[in-house]
């Protein structure tokens, strides 16, 4: 008997604090980059770069993190940045990308965005 | 009303994340881990392959067509395969599905008192307090309390009964067509059906009533 891994990964988020928020059954992803956060961080599992554990691990402490500095109806909360967080963590970690050519995209990405204004 | 331009923290951060996952996909991209159409192949799964769109496509069928709904009753499984929803539907986590039927005499609650046993392929994915060990005590305890919470009010005599979902067996609620729905598509009678009413905490609402 077979589980498909998307199953399986989203199981394993459900019922405690690191569940992603759902609206009548279905994902809710109120941003377009909280889609491709999500759709990365199990797409890279899925592919055997780092195990699933390991970003659910990555992510409880990610929100551990933002947790021990917050009360916890802050209302500056937002799952999917902790999400983010834990993800580019974990593609650092398992040397898939490096830090330092990642600010370097972003800063492209945030500066080429301001042109266009 | 004066615009204040003090405080972009919220309008910044969004940015800053925004820009940090695009960042993060276009360098993977780069380095040949992923594709490009790699994440989307994630999230189709999610969005057509497993959701709560499958089980509203049954219980529309089962509501106009009386030969399916009786095979439905008797033999979830194969009346399922039958009708081309996704291999995933009849394979590992629908595998033991049975329905049962709300009518004007009985009223059914799906609980589920281990965690690994929503059957998901067809509800998608289970609201936070359907694990709430509260929620599955008073559901047990009280259901008329409870489905009154939901704004659930049935007859007095109508009887409530419980299902609990365990690894052999996944339920779910065919729930009662409601009225005012004669003459409407498949596809229009799914669009009222939502996960709650497969669960039994919900009526399917009367679509002259919204």
């Amino acid at each position: 008997m077979q589980l498909k891994f998307e199953h399986f990964a989203a199981t394993s988020l459900m019922g405690s604090e690191e569940s992603p928020p759902r609206n009548n059954g279905e994902l809710k992803f109120a941003r377009d980059w909280e889609g491709l956060a999500f759709g990365m961080a199990l797409a890279l599992a899925k592919k055997g770069h780092y195990e699933w554990e390991d970003f659910r691990q990555e992510l409880i402490a990610s929100i551990d993190e933002w947790e021990s500095k917050h009360d916890r109806d802050d209302p500056s909360w937002d799952y999917y940045q902790r999400w983010q967080i834990a993800l580019e963590r974990l593609a650092i970690e398992s040397e898939l990308i490096d830090e330092a050519e990642l600010e370097k995209r972003t800063a492209e990405i945030i500066n080429c965005k301001h042109d266009e204004k | 009303m004066t615009k204040y331009d003090g405080f972009n923290y919220d309008r910044d951060r969004e940015i800053y994340s925004a820009a940090r996952v695009r960042a993060l996909e276009s360098l993977l991209i780069e380095k040949g881990i992923i594709s490009g159409e790699t994440v989307d192949k994630v999230l189709n799964y999610f969005e057509t392959e497993m959701g709560p769109f499958n089980g509203a496509k049954i219980v529309a069928k089962a509501w106009t067509d009386p030969k399916f709904k009786a095979q439905l009753l008797k033999d979830c499984n194969a009346a399922v395969s039958n009708i081309g929803l996704p291999v995933g539907m009849s394979g590992a986590e629908g595998e033991h599905m049975k329905v049962v039927e709300n009518t004007a005499e009985v009223h059914n609650i799906v609980i589920c008192t281990l965690c690994s046993c929503y059957p998901w392929p067809t509800l998608g994915l289970p609201p936070y307090w359907f694990k709430d060990p509260t929620f599955r005590a008073r559901a047990a305890r009280e259901p008329r309390a409870v489905l009154t919470e939901f704004g659930v009010d049935l007859p007095a005599e109508t009887t409530i009964s419980l299902w609990d979902s365990s690894a052999q067996i996944r339920w779910f609620v065919l729930p009662k067509r409601p009225e005012g729905t004669e003459g409407m598509s498949e596809e229009e009678l799914a669009a009222l059906v939502t996960p709650e009413a497969m669960m039994g905490v919900a009526l399917v609402p009367s679509p002259s009533a919204a």
